[in-house]
Formats: structure tokens, sequence, C-alpha cells
């Protein structure tokens, strides 16, 4: 039987999509580059998912899993004819465990949508990545999302205590569980941040956050990037890690306001920070953040008064991207992460790569723990712009690496940033992770051509299999 | 491996290893490698060893050879400012965590750390009591620097604060218990020390109403709630509660009976567990609230014992440990996960041959 | 070229799409699917598909365009500001032109000029409709039917608002034009005789012009290009002379505002197009209407799409309700489409249903009995799915009712 034939023996009419035209929809995520398509599934079960798996693995066909599809380094794009795995009709909040403060959900869950469902409760999921609306905590599993308030709560990953993976071989597994410290090797941290190359998860349990009862937001100004950098610097060293501290520059700002209009000052930096905690600790913490503005020579300082303050300021954040596609057909997006007291030197490296190639960029980025984004605002049908971009943001990876940073902090490495991994990595490095990539999916039917580069599993390093006992001695 | 090497490398088994073993202590991570090259070509089991103070009873095949990181301990790179510790894994956690309380930060690790080493706390996926804050070690090791049973020197992760270049390694190591490769070198995610800190003893009941302590625990005598931000929160809380506050985190003595078993289950069964080591006659305990651990001590070894709290945690959907028996051929883990042929894959992943500690991790892997 | 329509969706509101994905979550069809395919982001992509020559206008796009509720929920959070409703307008026109099978040829005849556009083919479907309700025919297992049951009691002898003169009370503040609407003169009259009376009550000459008809907005939304475009120069004459031209439809206001897209003359209609809850929101808070004292009795709010998303009409129906002394209560913070989106009802019933299901059980998890819609299409969609127990209205009616009760309070 054909591949979409023998999908369509184990799902219903309505679970399979097999259209030239739908195939064409599913090519492409959030990300710049297209992939190409053989079938869609919607699997409504576990079972389903792994039957998916198996017909899948039968006919050889890669098996890509996709929840929104607002990726933004291509995770969710097949490279070769694949099978794109639906995750979005397993949506299902199962259960809340108030006591235990956690959630078994789907993978289709929306990350905002849980936040909400467990609000009555004193409760929310604590990663927020900018596109909490419209991404699924299964999508967030994949890349290990992030967000402005990972700074105190850490990535996804910290959130997340058990999981059920559909294995390359179409098995159901669990792996965590509700007590600490499960037994045998750690295989959620593995899994968390695969981008599906390990398995697809069906079902999992998360960390529910306690809401803060006190939140205090700051806004403050400055007249150089570099002032606003060393009021974090200065913040961390007073011994305050705030929930979250951000960071935007003039024509992010410039983008924002004209996009939303949220009262922030036009000025060179502007630097958001947010303390939570205990009523009798948010006011001296942000006595800690201003003093450190004042140090640092900021030119303003607020603190929003109320709720409506408070959300202005954040809708002034989370609509940065909005804000840039407001303005721009195109935009191109990194997310390389630095040591914090290498932030300024790596600004400034990232303007004057910016300025040579005559692109025009906008920052805004989570300056608590390094995280740079650099965004590329162009016009891809500009001639030779594309190349140009390309060109300037191999050179912003190559100065943040070049400072002890890292390829990605949140986003995933996907397709985009993948034949980077060289400049992080040895071979070897590289091949030690092919091989535990290979581990759980001998074949390479998982999201294939992700995360590592072409040729990373090099069988020159298995030196022990090539090498007779008497050549060492 | 040349005899020469041997010769140079070889130390006295430290106290608590079998006599018989061959016990190297290499003088940097790429001898370290060889070692494990030249084990498994040989097929002789090896056993990583860092302090020796987590060891647990016996599992698995008994190891030949046993390497000690006693060579590698460095302190590489200190970053206070971007709050990262770069140490080798042979460095003593005490020396560490007096490094960095200089400048009012910690990594941390266990507050109990007589004798223990970095790569040690790590492997053996030890956590303080004050994970019920800053959550278990696993969530701060940024970067790891591990030789593989194969030999291989190999860099995962990186010495940023987040990161997702790359599966994530360095929490593979965590808890690996040495069956993965040997850890050479660690980046740590380090925190600052909040201004002031207080123990509180205290009902259980009232623990609720504590917002987010260091941690909640308690012993046969008595539950204490540990705080710690800025005074005013201190004071404010310990006021709220009605609870003396004692300056200062005066942590629990570690348990000393030979047979200590531990019992992980979800966090709301805390009161439930210690009811279960009550009953089974603990002589000590340590409960973790809000995390789900329940370490007990016990005056001597009983398999019955051992056999109805395993049965009652592993009923619960958690585990019962074995940390230390007083007896030989016990069974550490009790019911494997049940991604076992998952994990086993994995280690051969790193260690082809299955050299390093076989059998050690739970379901015989 | 791909396309044969005018109207056909452009390249530049192709290309404005990032694919971000935001919207995804705010559209009601990817909500209940899970697809792409039936996402905004989706459509356009199939629509760009098209437009670059990588697929043709067949069944399946057709399909894909068809399951569109044209909610334009996905509109407000887009942040590249695509006229996603527009586009699939175009989208419409295009399917209706290339692919003309008998039942969208019937659908154009009914929408058009000689179907709604007449004022004698309404007439006939009112006495049928209001023969069918005293014959009990909603009970009849038939879907046609059933939808009566959403219908207002309407009277066997015709009601029309056509050639309505109403002057102003006190100062006279302009004239308005007032769009009877085809479905909401003949089954909906209770919402224009409100709308006549606050009107004029408010300071304005209310006409309610006998030369106009359907503003053409179901026609357009099914692709029906010829229907759109004649009924929209109709109106557009019938209005040129008001100050303002005032629907009390959600779904007409909607289309009044983008009526240059189907006439000539249509930017100066546009530029005076005003939806009913705009124009006696804004008499309220200038105090030419009156503030009720408050009755403490709760109204569900229901958002019909087209006020919300379309025109991001908000607070206007909430400020109308609370000055009429009721205390509007939220039932939903997206606004989802309750699903009765035009003919969508009787073209994809099962959604539709689906949706109506979900909307009724906000409702009725809000405690509220009385609810106010201000478009009739929701209103009927509600009363289907709600029974008996639940009255529903245009939030102008609410008020109107109020005042006229607190009018006779006060002559007694």
């Amino acid at each position: 039987m054909s591949f979409a034939a023998d999908l369509r023996a184990v799902l219903a009419d309505d679970q399979v999509l097999d259209h030239p035209l739908d195939l064409h929809v599913y090519a492409k995520d959030a990300g710049v580059t297209p992939g190409i398509v053989a079938a869609v599934v919607f699997p409504e079960s576990s079972e389903q998912v792994a039957a998916a798996v198996k017909i899948a693995a039968k006919h050889e066909v890669p098996i890509v899993a996709r929840g929104a599809g607002t990726g933004l380094s291509g995770g969710a794009v097949p490279t070769r004819p694949g099978l794109i795995v639906a995750l979005t009709r397993l949506n299902q909040i199962e259960e809340v465990d108030e006591a235990a403060r956690t959630a078994w959900v789907g993978p289709g869950v929306i990350n905002l949508d849980l936040s909400a469902h467990t609000m009555p409760l004193g409760l929310h999921y604590a990663p927020d990545p900018s596109s909490q609306s419209a991404c699924t905590i299964g999508g967030n599993v994949g890349t290990n999302a992030g967000g402005p308030h990972c700074l105190a709560e850490g990535t996804t990953v910290s959130h997340i205590l058990a999981l059920e993976l559909i294995t390359a071989e179409g098995e159901i597994v669990m792996l965590g569980g509700a007590e600490p410290d499960p037994l045998g090797l750690d295989l959620v941290g593995v899994v968390v941040g695969s981008e599906g190359t390990m398995g697809l998860v069906t079902r999992i349990l998360v960390k529910l956050t306690e809401n803060p009862p006190e939140v205090r937001t700051l806004l403050l100004a400055f007249d150089s990037i570099e002032a606003a950098a060393a009021a974090v610097s200065a913040v961390i060293a007073a011994g305050v890690v705030p929930a979250a501290m951000e960071l935007m520059d003039q024509p992010m700002i410039e983008a924002v306001e004209n996009f939303k209009s949220c009262g922030f000052p036009i000025t060179a930096a502007v630097l958001i920070a947010e303390v939570a905690g205990h009523p009798a600790a948010v006011d001296s913490e942000a006595a800690v953040v201003a003093q450190a503005g004042r140090d640092a020579g900021a030119t303003e300082i607020r603190i929003a008064a109320t709720e409506i303050e408070r959300d202005l300021i954040w809708l002034g954040r989370k609509s940065a991207f909005g804000a840039v596609a407001y303005a721009a057909p195109d935009y191109y997006l990194h997310d390389t992460v630095v040591p914090r007291t290498r932030l300024v030197e790596t600004m400034s490296a990232i303007y004057e790569i910016g300025a040579r190639h005559g692109i025009q960029m906008l920052n805004v980025f989570h300056a608590g723990d390094g995280n740079l984004h650099p965004l590329v605002a162009f016009d891809a049908k500009e001639p030779g712009m594309l190349e140009r971009v390309k060109a300037a943001a191999d050179e912003m990876v190559r100065v943040s690496i070049g400072v002890g940073g890292a390829l990605s902090g949140e986003h995933g490495v996907g397709l985009e940033k993948r034949d980077l991994m060289g400049e992080v990595f040895s071979p070897m490095d590289l091949d030690a992770q092919a091989r535990l990539r290979e581990a759980f999916d001998p074949k390479g039917l998982l999201n294939p051509d992700k995360i590592l580069p072409e040729g990373s599993r090099c069988y020159d390093f298995g030196l022990v299999a090539n090498l007779e006992p008497d050549s060492l001695k | 491996m040349t005899a020469r090497a041997i010769e140079d490398w070889q130390v006295t088994a430290p106290e608590g290893a079998a006599s018989e073993v061959l016990a190297l202590a290499p003088p940097d991570l790429d001898s370290v490698a060889r070692v494990l090259e030249w084990a498994s070509l040989e097929g002789r089991p090896v056993i990583p060893w860092g302090g020796g103070t987590h060891m647990g009873p016996p599992t698995g095949a008994p190891p030949e050879i046993l390497l000690l990181t006693s060579e590698l301990n460095r302190v590489v790179d200190y970053q206070p400012d971007d709050l990262t510790l770069v140490v080798e894994a042979g460095a003593l956690v005490t020396d560490v965590e007096a490094l960095l309380a200089e400048r009012r930060q910690s990594a941390v690790l266990a507050e109990h750390a007589a004798g223990s080493t970095i790569g040690g706390m790590i492997a053996s996926g030890v956590s303080g009591y004050r994970r019920l804050r800053y959550g278990p070690t696993r969530e701060r090791i940024l970067e790891v620097t591990v030789a593989t049973g194969d030999g291989r020197v190999i860099t995962a992760g990186g010495r940023v604060v987040k990161n997702v270049t790359g599966y994530d390694i360095p929490r593979l190591m965590s808890g690996s218990q040495g069956a993965l490769g040997v850890i050479g070198q660690v980046c740590l995610k380090l925190w600052p020390v909040p201004e002031a800190s207080a123990s509180l003893s205290m009902e259980v009941a009232a623990f609720r109403s504590l917002y987010r302590p260091l941690a909640l625990l308690e012993t046969e005598r008595g539950a204490t709630a540990y705080l710690a931000g800025t005074a005013e929160e201190v004071a404010g809380q310990a006021q709220a509660v009605g609870a003396e506050a004692r300056a200062g985190l005066d942590w629990p003595e570690p348990l000393t009976q030979s047979t200590q078993i531990e019992l992980r289950v979800p966090a709301p069964l805390v009161a439930a567990a210690v009811e279960q080591v009550r009953a089974a006659d603990a002589e000590s305990f340590r409960a973790q609230h809000r995390v789900g651990v329940v370490a007990a001590g016990f005056a001597e070894w009983s398999d019955d014992r051992l056999a109805a709290l395993r049965s009652w945690a592993e009923g619960q959907g958690g585990a019962a440990v074995v940390a230390a028996a007083s007896k030989q051929d016990v069974d550490r883990w009790g019911a494997p996960p049940a991604s076992v042929e998952l994990q086993r894959r994995v280690k051969e992943a790193f260690d082809p041959r299955r050299i390093l500690v076989p059998g050690r991790l739970p379901g015989g892997v | 070229m791909p396309w044969e329509t005018s109207h056909a969706p452009r390249q530049h509101e192709l290309d404005a799409c990032v694919t971000c994905g935001l919207c995804l979550p705010k559209c009601p069809t990817f909500r209940l699917t899970g697809s792409e395919s039936a996402s905004p982001r989706g459509r356009l992509a199939a629509m760009s598909a098209v437009a670059s020559d990588i697929a043709i206008v067949d069944s399946r796009f057709d399909e894909i365009m068809s399951f569109c509720l044209q909610c334009r929920a996905c509109e407000p959070v887009c942040p590249s500001v695509v006229p996603f409703g527009r586009a699939m307008e175009g989208a419409r026109a295009e399917t209706a032109a290339q692919l003309p099978h008998r039942a969208r040829k019937l659908r154009a005849l009914l929408l058009g000029p000689n179907g709604l556009g007449s004022r004698a083919a309404v007439r006939v479907a009112t006495l049928l409709a209001a023969v069918g309700q005293r014959l009990r025919l909603d009970k009849l297992p038939v879907r046609l039917m059933t939808r009566i049951s959403g219908l207002r009691r309407i009277p066997l002898a015709p009601q029309s608002h056509l050639g309505v003169l109403r002057s102003s009370v006190g100062e006279r503040i302009g004239s308005i034009g007032l769009l009877a609407g085809c479905v909401q003169d003949s089954w909906f009259g209770g919402v224009n005789d409100a709308a006549v009376e606050l009107l004029a009550r408010a300071g304005y000459d209310v006409h309610v012009p006998t030369g106009q008809t359907c503003c053409g907005a179901l026609a357009a939304h099914d692709g029906a290009v010829a229907g759109a475009e004649s009924l929209a120069a109709i109106n557009a004459a019938a209005f040129s002379e008001y100050d303002l031209v005032v629907a009390t439809a959600a779904g007409c206001s909607a289309h009044l505002a983008g009526y240059s897209e189907w006439t000539q003359s249509g930017a100066a209609v546009e530029d005076r197009a005003r939806d009913i809850t705009v124009v006696i929101a804004d008499a309220i808070a200038a105090g030419r209407l009156p503030t009720l004292p408050p009755r403490n009795q709760e109204v569900a709010i229901q958002d019909p799409c087209h006020l919300r998303h379309a025109q991001r009409i908000i607070n206007e129906p909430r400020a109308i309700v609370r000055a009429a002394g009721y205390v509007p209560v939220e039932i939903d913070p997206d606004g989802m489409c309750c699903g009765a989106a035009g003919i969508y009802v009787l073209t994809n019933p099962e959604t539709s249903d689906e949706l109506g299901n979900k909307k009724a059980d906000q409702v009725r998890a809000s405690g509220a009995t009385l609810v106010a819609s201000a478009n009739p299409g929701c209103e009927m969609q509600l009363r289907t799915n709600l029974g008996t127990a639940y009255e529903v209205k245009h939030p102008i009616e609410i008020y109107a009712d109020a005042l006229r009760s607190s009018y006779r309070a006060a002559g007694a």
C-alpha cells in the first residue's frame, strides 16, 4: 500500500492531508526556509502518534513533529519529503494537581492558555516566550523555549518533570516522573530541546509556579547601551536576580512606539526590569535596581504604579517583533548568548557589522542572561539583500562565539544555525552528540538534518573499535 | 597504556574501595581518557572516584580499575559578574564554596559536603536542601568536559547561563553514576547569597503560609523552615507565622546510620512518607517538604523493611533508594524505569564496551 | 494569470504576511481542527501558492477558502496588518468565477439584487417564515427549518422602516441616512425602531431612504461579485446626501466601511459609515442621551465579529448596556465567532453548530439570561443554541427599552 493509504488505514479521513496544496501550506514554519512535505497527520491519541511513526518508519519517511509552527529556526520544516505529525489536537489540559503544583498537558496546549487555566489557583506556567499567545507547550519542549522571565525561573527544561515519548520505533515510553530525581539517566533533559530528533512527545507533566504576591516593574532610560548594560551588571553584582531584565535600543524603541504607543521614552536604550516576590522584599529590590540605574547614569526611572502601567511596559516589550513585522516586509532574528560581562563589546561589534553591510538593525534582548536578539529588518525583494543579511548574520554569530558565547539561547538550532555548530564544537564533540542522537534514532528518521551539521557522526572516532589491544602498548 | 604510566599514576586505593583494585590518579583528563581507552580494549571494569562520599552500596560488576580525579582540582575560571564558575571535577565542594562565599555567591551544592568533590556530587546526582528554592544541582551545570568510556574527550554545553546549542549532555551527566564517562571539568551557574537568612522552628502545617522558602525540613526532632532574602522579607515572614527566628541556617546534621534509605515521592506525599519511615522504626530522618525526598537512617539492616518501604514508594509512583547498607548485595534501586532500554542505548553511545561501572545504573544498565 | 477577477487577492496583501503564526490561536477553525490549512496563515499561503503558479484554483483551494468564517479575528492580532478579510473576499471571488457550480450560482442569485436585494423576494421569504413559525415547522428535523427557531416572532403583515423620516428632538446635530438592512428590516424591526427613536433623541434628523437595498455583504463574502457590486452602487447613490450613514447590523456597517472595493463612489460612503452602537455610545458620552439609574441586573455581552474584529468596536456596546442601567458581563476574552457567520450556518452546518454550542455554553456559564448582540445573524445563532429561557436583544434595544420604561415611570 502507498504511504498515504497506510496512514488512512489507521487514521480517519480528516486526520490525513496529502493534497499538494496542503503540503505546500505545511512547507514552512515562522522561519525563512521552506521544506518538502509528503503528508500531514493529526493524531488524537498517543497510540495514533505511535501508529503513524511506525508507518513512516516502514516507508522510511522522515518524521517531523509540529505544534503551532511559530519556531524561528526551521525546526518544524522537513528537508526531504517527510511526514508532519501535527500535535495540535493533543490539546487537553488533563489534570492540574494544586497540591503538587503540576499539570499533565498535551503537547498541543497553547502556552498562555495553560497559565490562564491555572490563574484561579494562583499558579502559572513560568516560561513565557514572546509568541506565548500562539506557541504550544510541545513546541516549547522541542526548542527548550525561554522568555523574559527565564532569568530567575529557568527555561522550559526546568519546568518539565515527565514526558511520554513516542520512540523512533513507535514505542510509547514514559520518561521522568512526578517524584524528585527519577531513577536512571535524566532522559527528560535530553529530549527537552532536541527539536523532535529524539522522539515525539505526546504528554507532558509540567511544573506550575506560584504567582508572586508582589511585582515591581521598572523602566529605566539611558543615553547609551553601555550605560544600560553597566546597570544590568551592577544589579547582579548587588546580589539581586530580578525576575526579568530586558533591554531595547533606540531603533527598536522607535519601532515599538510607532506600532503600539506604549509611552516609552525615545532614547538610546531602555531597560525593563521586574522584581517579583514577597511584599517586604520587592520595594528594597526595586530600590537596588533604581540605584544601579542612577549610578550608571539613567536619565529617567519609572516604577509602574498600577497594573495598567505594568501591562503597558510589557506590551511594549512583547510587541517588539510585531513592530518589526509592521515596519519591514522581512526580518531575520538572531538568538546568540554571550557572557553578561561581554555584552557591551559584543553589541558594539554587532552595530559595526550592521553598519558595514548597510543593513537596518534593531535590538531587543534578555540582558539579564546575555541572550541577544539582533533583528535585521529588510526587504527580500531588494536584489542581493538576502545575501548581505546572511553574511552579516554569520559575522554576528561568529562575534558572539568569539567571546565565549552560544549559537542559540532559546529558539533552537534547527536548520538555520545548524551549519554554524562547527564554530562552537570540535568534530569529536559533534560526534558525541550524533552518537547520543543515534541511541534514540538509529535509522535517522526523526527530524533529520536538524541541529547537527551533515557528517557529524564520524566513525573515525570509534578508536576502540578500530584498534587492536597491542597497538597501544 | 604503558606500564610506566600505570606506575606513575598508581596510588593506594582510597578508604571504602576494595583493596585489590588498581587505583590510578592521572594528572589530566587526557590521561584519564587514555586509561579508559586501554580499559575498553582490555575489557576491564572501571569505577570513577571523587571523594568517595556518595558511592552507595556496591552495585554491578566489581571494578578492576579505580580512577581518581584528585589531580584535577583547579579552579579554571571564576567570573563573579557573570555568575559562572569553571572548575575541575576533583576540586572539593567545600573549597569551592569557600571561594565563592568571598563574593557572597554560591553554587548551591549540598550543605554537608566534607570530602566530596564537584564531579562526584554531579555524577551521584546529589542536590542540597536549598533545591526547593534554586532547583536541583542539574539545573546549574552549564558545560561539561568528559572523558567517555572509550577514551574520547568531549565538551558540551557552554559557559553561558542560557543555551540550546546542541543536546543537553551537561544535564545528562547529573546522576549518571559515572556510567557515561569521567567528568573532568564543569561550568556551574552561580547564585548570589541573599543578605539575610534565618531558621524557624515551627509546625509542618504552618509551612504552607511561607513564600519561597529555601527549604522546609522535618526531622525526628521537629520541623524547621529556612528563609533567605532581604532583611525585611525574612523578618516579615518570620513575624507573620509567629515563629522565633534564629539568624543563619542551622542545617540538620547528616545521617550517620550504616543503613540509609531514601524515599523519593511526589511532593504532596512527604507527610505520608514520614509516617512510613517512622513506622519502619527509623532512628533518624530528613524529610524535604514540597520536594519529595525523605532520607531515613536505621539501626540495622532488614530486607523486609526495604521491601515494605519500596513497595509503598513504588506504589505512589516513586522509589526507595538504598543510600547505605551494612550488608552486601543489596538491590540499590528497585524497579527499573520504563525507559531502561533507551537508558542502555544512551550508555553505550558514551561507553560502547560497557566498562564504566557496568550494572550500576538502575535496571542493571 | 492565475487570477481572473479584479477583486483577486493582491500581491501586496499576501506579501504582508511574515508567517509569524500569531493569528492561529485566534482563528476558530484552526482551534477546532488544529490544521494549518484551516488557519489564516495557511489560507494566505494557499493564496500565495496560486498567485505564484505553484497551485491552481481547484476544489481543494475552494474547500480551504470556504471553510473560513470570515470573522476576521486574525486581523487585530496581526503585527503586519494583513487585510485578511479583504484578501479572503478576493479568494472567494476567484473560486466563484473559476469554479461556478450550481449551488454557488443559486446562492449568487439569492444573495444578489434579485434575492436579498429585492423587497418582493424578501417579502415572500418573510411570509414563508412567518407561516412556518405558526405551523411549528421549526420542530421538524430539517436543517433550514430548525434555523427558524432562531428568528424573532415574525408578524404576518409585512413590516418595514423604508421611507421613515424622523426629525431631531432638541438641538440638531446632523442628518443620518439609516441602512435598514435586508433581513434586519423585515425580521428584526425592533432594532430599527430603537435606532430611529434614539437617533432622533440624540439630535439627528433620521431618514430611511426608500432607494436603498441590501448592503451586499453576504454576496461579497460568498464571492458573488456582480451582485455585491450592483448592490453597493445602488446604496452609494441612495446615501449620498447624509452627514452619516448608519447601519444597525454589525455585518452591514463593517461592509459599508469597505465600500470602495465594490463601487466607484464607495469611498464617500466609507468615510461616513458608522455602526449604530458607535453613534449611540457617543451620544450617551456627550450627554445627549441620558445615563439611566442602575438596576443591578447582568447582561451577557456577545461581540459580533464584524464589530469587534473587523471594526475594533469593543467598548461601545458595553457602554450602552451600562448606560441602560445593567451590568455588562464578559463571556469570552477572545470574542470568538459564534459560528453564524452569514450564510456559513447553512454552508458549513457542523462547524457552525460546534461554535454555536460553545458560545451558548459561555453565555450559560455567565449566569446572565439576557444577552446583548449587535448583529442579526449572531442573534439567531444564540437563540437557536440557547433555547427559550434566554432573551437576546441588540444593545440599543436594551437601552431603548430601559429609556421607555424610565419615561413611563416618570409619567406615572
